[in-house]
């Protein structure tokens, strides 16, 4: 069996999560990607929700951070100020391992936008805006997903929703946010990119099986350092099989 | 003498919703939003609405599809899983449309400064928004805000912490809001009413608000719901009218009653990509249907009843949402 590379994207995603933490997941493919784990080397990973409604085990794909598929198994169903407290505390005391984002656009420190392009106060087109992502990026540690396209991997954004590591290597700090928390890993239906220690910069870290360094070079548009890159591990069918005939058997996202 | 709250959907918003005011709505994107009073305030026309966006969807596009918003303060529009954005939002703010006024903060500080709201409070020191586009970019100026009394005069403040020096925090105004439209399962006479499931951010618009009104799947007896207060969300003295619509919240879900209408909202996501679609689409739902019973006629028994939630579970399993 072989990976189609929306799966293969999922599949990453799923990588991404440890045992025993807890991820703050939107809808989506981090969603699929979170269940995947939960269902194969992640049992005890717990998935919360901004919506406040905490650790439950999807049997159906939400469609929205508040359907209440998500809230099979959940542990509590707390009123939306109290992912505010949890949000800001539980990140600082590392219980919050990361939260997943995505974006229309992202530069090379992974700052993203998902509010609109063009001028602001007159878009060309305009997106939903921040959700919480502002919140998770400014508190936690995050992991992006994103299409890898030369028109989203871009140079400067249009407007920064959520930062991620600002300018630089001082860039959270400047701006009056904890310098120990920021983006980890952006994952694409073609790899997955990390963020150098010291340069805070995006580089290639891997690419999937049947993918070249090429491709990836040629979606991005910004420099990518790929002198690290590796090819990702190929999945086993037994985790492909979880994820296509247990995890979204309905194929709403993959 | 009479204590009782309870009218129709048309006397509460005719006698609580006015034009410019302050509106926020319950629930979340496709979850207990309040439909059956969204739908109300359309067919009576309020205008110059300022909408406290919070997790909006639908319900908001509607008005602003309607022209009946100026001001919409914004964090979140989307059908979620069926409209990517909601689009008579995008028509009035994208390529020189300029329809409405609008702002954007994040989805967490709204909740939290509608919490800061219920608790009486005038703003909440945060640490959102700081170093993004959310404190660079105002979509409102201060200049434009003198000429919205409702409006905080600034959108926010950013400022040392008092209390740990070399910290900075964004300061939030807490909004100011005239009207909360509530969903809830159960409400009585004298306005105390009961959410099952998930809360979200209801409780803290309803007591924030000046004026509440919840519409409801039971209308019970004050004895009935006194019985048993651990279970209520909200004293009555917070509300002003109480409104009996079972279904009120379709197209979006119910805890413990009924799942979302997903046909319904791929129905919208189609019609509301242009105006005349959108208009045919107010028509045939809000307009040509006079009152909530004619509205649960229009969508069919059969429909609704395909929609209701298994048991044990909190939605319909196997429901076709595509």
């Amino acid at each position: 069996m072989e990976a189609t590379r929306k799966q293969m994207m999922a599949i990453a995603l799923a990588r991404q999560v440890e045992d025993g933490k807890a991820y703050i997941v939107g809808t989506g493919l981090p969603l699929v990607g979170a269940a995947l784990a939960k269902n194969t080397h992640a049992p005890n990973a717990s998935l919360i929700f901004e919506t406040a409604l905490f650790e439950g085990n999807p049997q159906e794909v939400p469609t929205s951070v508040s359907d209440l598929r998500i809230t099979y198994g959940c542990s509590v169903l707390w009123p939306q100020y109290r992912y505010f407290g949890f949000q800001s505390i539980y990140s600082k005391r590392d219980v919050i391992a990361a939260g997943f984002l995505g974006g229309a656009q992202i530069d090379p420190y992974g700052n993203l936008n998902s509010t609109s392009i063009g001028d602001y106060n007159d878009p060309v087109t305009r997106f939903t805006g921040s959700g919480g992502a502002n919140g998770i990026a400014n508190y936690c540690n995050t992991i992006i997903i994103m299409k890898h396209q030369k028109r989203r991997f871009i140079e400067k954004v249009d407007y920064v929703t959520s930062i991620g590591w600002g300018d630089g290597p001082d860039g959270r700090e400047k701006v009056g946010l904890d310098p120990n928390k920021g983006p980890r890993a952006v994952v694409t239906e073609l790899g997955v990119m990390k963020f150098d220690e010291k340069t805070k910069r995006m580089y290639l870290a891997e690419y999937f099986p049947g993918v070249t360094i090429e491709e990836i070079v040629e979606n991005t548009g910004f420099e990518l350092d790929t002198s690290r890159a590796v090819e990702s591990e190929v999945p086993s069918d037994e985790v492909l099989d979880v994820l296509i005939n247990k995890v979204d058997p309905l194929r709403m996202m993959i | 003498m009479d204590n009782s709250k309870v009218m129709t959907a048309a006397e509460a918003v005719e006698k609580f919703v006015h034009d410019g005011d302050c509106i926020a709505i319950g629930g979340f994107v496709t979850n207990r939003r309040p439909y059956v009073l969204t739908r109300e305030i359309i067919r009576q026309g309020q205008k110059d609405l300022y909408l406290e966006g919070g997790p909006s969807a639908g319900d908001m596009d509607m008005l602003i599809g309607n022209g009946q918003v100026s001001i919409y303060i914004v964090s979140y529009i989307a059908n979620s899983g069926y409209s990517q954005v909601c689009r008579r939002f995008r028509a009035a703010v994208e390529k020189g449309a300029k329809k409405i006024l609008f702002d954007d903060y994040s989805l967490d500080v709204q909740t939290i400064a509608y919490h800061g709201a219920a608790l009486g409070l005038t703003y909440v020191p945060v640490k959102n928004m700081l170093g993004s586009d959310l404190v660079n970019k105002w979509g409102i100026s201060e200049e434009e805000r003198k000429k919205h009394p409702k409006l905080p005069p600034k959108k926010f403040v950013i400022q040392e912490d008092p209390f740990n020096p070399g910290s900075d925090l964004c300061l939030v105004p807490t909004p100011k809001i005239d009207v909360a439209l509530i969903h809830a399962q159960y409400a009585c006479p004298d306005g105390t009413f009961r959410i099952e499931g998930p809360g979200f951010q209801d409780l803290d618009i309803a007591m924030a608000a000046k004026h509440t009104i919840v519409s409801c799947e039971e209308l019970l007896s004050v004895e009935q719901m006194h019985r048993n207060p651990e279970l209520n969300t909200c004293v009555g003295l917070c509300v002003d009218a109480v409104v009996e619509a079972p279904r009120g919240a379709h197209p979006t879900q119910c805890f413990g009653r009924y799942d979302y209408d997903g046909q319904f909202l791929l129905e919208y996501e189609e019609a509301s990509k242009t105006e005349e679609g959108f208009q045919a689409f107010i028509k045939k739902y809000v307009t040509d249907c006079p009152t909530h019973m004619d509205y649960l006629e229009t969508i069919g028994i059969e429909h609704l009843v395909s929609l209701r939630i298994d048991k044990g579970y909190g939605w319909k399993r196997g429901l076709k949402r595509k």
